[in-house]
């Protein structure tokens, strides 16, 4: 490996960047969104004792199944998640609308919905895919 | 687990979530066609993909990776109380095929749209729903100052069979970005009903 004599410092540099303490006020732009996720789902995809954790669609709609608890505040995402899914939502809205990108929303829902935090909500009328395509048809018409 | 599943008692009728794609080159008028139809103002949110890069410096195995952020830009029609109907626009760069690969699961059908300054550019998009048997339209957007073709040279440039519609569209407008929607749903429909008699 003759890389070694190559980087003196700068690895070393590097290390320590990214152990800087976190309560920085957040930098706008790049930066912030590049690094965040990473620690926003360190540990969530570890493989579970209790089998994969569940796939999340992007249109896949979950509910929150309680409020935000006292405790919540030590993970901001899953307060925020808990209290924008007391109304059942997609997860890509979800993702939209806090901000977060899909990949981490769509992971920590997983979590959540494995924990029991979330629920997945599935259609309240069951329409099969003709009876879909008809309706959307007569709902673009009358557009 | 299971809990996690089980049916919650909602006091609001839950809808179907269903969506349709819109396809095309870089620029092609995706989201304006998407604005245009959408109830909301569109909403965009990002995927992140780590890539490996190869610089210039080698630095002898130590990984370099850098994380791309892919938009993702969705438009909502609301179908009565038991469909929502959601638009997306597939990211421009043909690398993003991961994203594709997704957004084509389960969506009714697909919209291709046609820049002829540029037909090129919406080559891939019919590549892959054809592999991928996603059902699909070519719309023609118009924009100031391009050659006017036909519905047929179109056709014979993307060489898509001729069960396909290939129409005109304003991307911009609309009524014209409904009549669109409009046409691919009626193609779905028929190709479902030509498939189960035939």
């Amino acid at each position: 490996m003759n890389a070694e004599r190559q980087r003196p410092q700068d690895e070393a540099a590097t290390e320590l960047t990214r152990r800087a303490p976190v309560d920085l006020p957040p930098p706008e732009g790049e930066e912030e969104r590049f690094l965040r996720p990473f620690a926003v789902d360190a540990g969530v995809l570890a493989p579970r004792p209790g089998g994969p954790v569940e796939q999340l669609e992007m249109l896949s709609r979950v509910v929150a199944a309680r409020t935000p608890g006292r405790n919540e505040w030590l993970r901001p995402e899953r307060e925020t998640i808990l209290t924008h899914a007391q109304r059942a939502g997609t997860v890509v809205e979800l993702a939209a609308e806090l901000g977060l990108p899909l990949g981490q929303v769509r992971a920590i829902a997983a979590e959540m919905l494995a924990e029991g935090s979330l629920q997945r909500c599935g259609p309240t009328r069951s329409l099969g895919h003709s009876d879909i395509l008809h309706a959307v048809l007569v709902g673009l018409r009358s557009l | 687990m299971a809990s996690a599943d089980s049916d919650t008692q909602p006091t609001e009728a839950i809808p179907h979530a269903v969506k349709i794609i819109v396809a095309g080159g870089f620029g092609a008028g995706k989201t304006t066609l998407v604005s245009s139809v959408s109830e909301i103002a569109p909403l965009s949110t990002e995927e992140l993909m780590t890539e490996a890069s190869y610089g210039v410096d080698d630095l002898g195995g130590v990984e370099e990776k850098t994380t791309t952020t892919v938009a993702l830009d969705f438009g909502r029609i609301t179908i009565g109380t038991d469909i929502v109907l959601y638009l997306f626009g597939t990211p421009g760069q043909d690398r993003f095929w991961f994203m594709w690969e997704e957004l084509a699961a389960g969506a009714l059908g697909a919209v291709v749209l046609a820049d002829t300054r540029r037909l090129d550019t919406c080559f891939h998009a019919v590549d892959f729903f054809e592999r991928k048997g996603v059902p699909f339209i070519v719309a023609v957007n118009r924009f100031e100052g391009s050659t006017e073709y036909s519905a047929e040279e179109v056709r014979e440039a993307l060489d898509v069979p001729e069960g396909v519609p290939v129409v005109a569209a304003d991307a911009r407008d609309r009524k014209s970005s409904k009549e669109v929607l409009v046409e691919l749903v009626t193609h779905v429909l028929r190709s479902r009903q030509a498939a189960m008699s035939g």
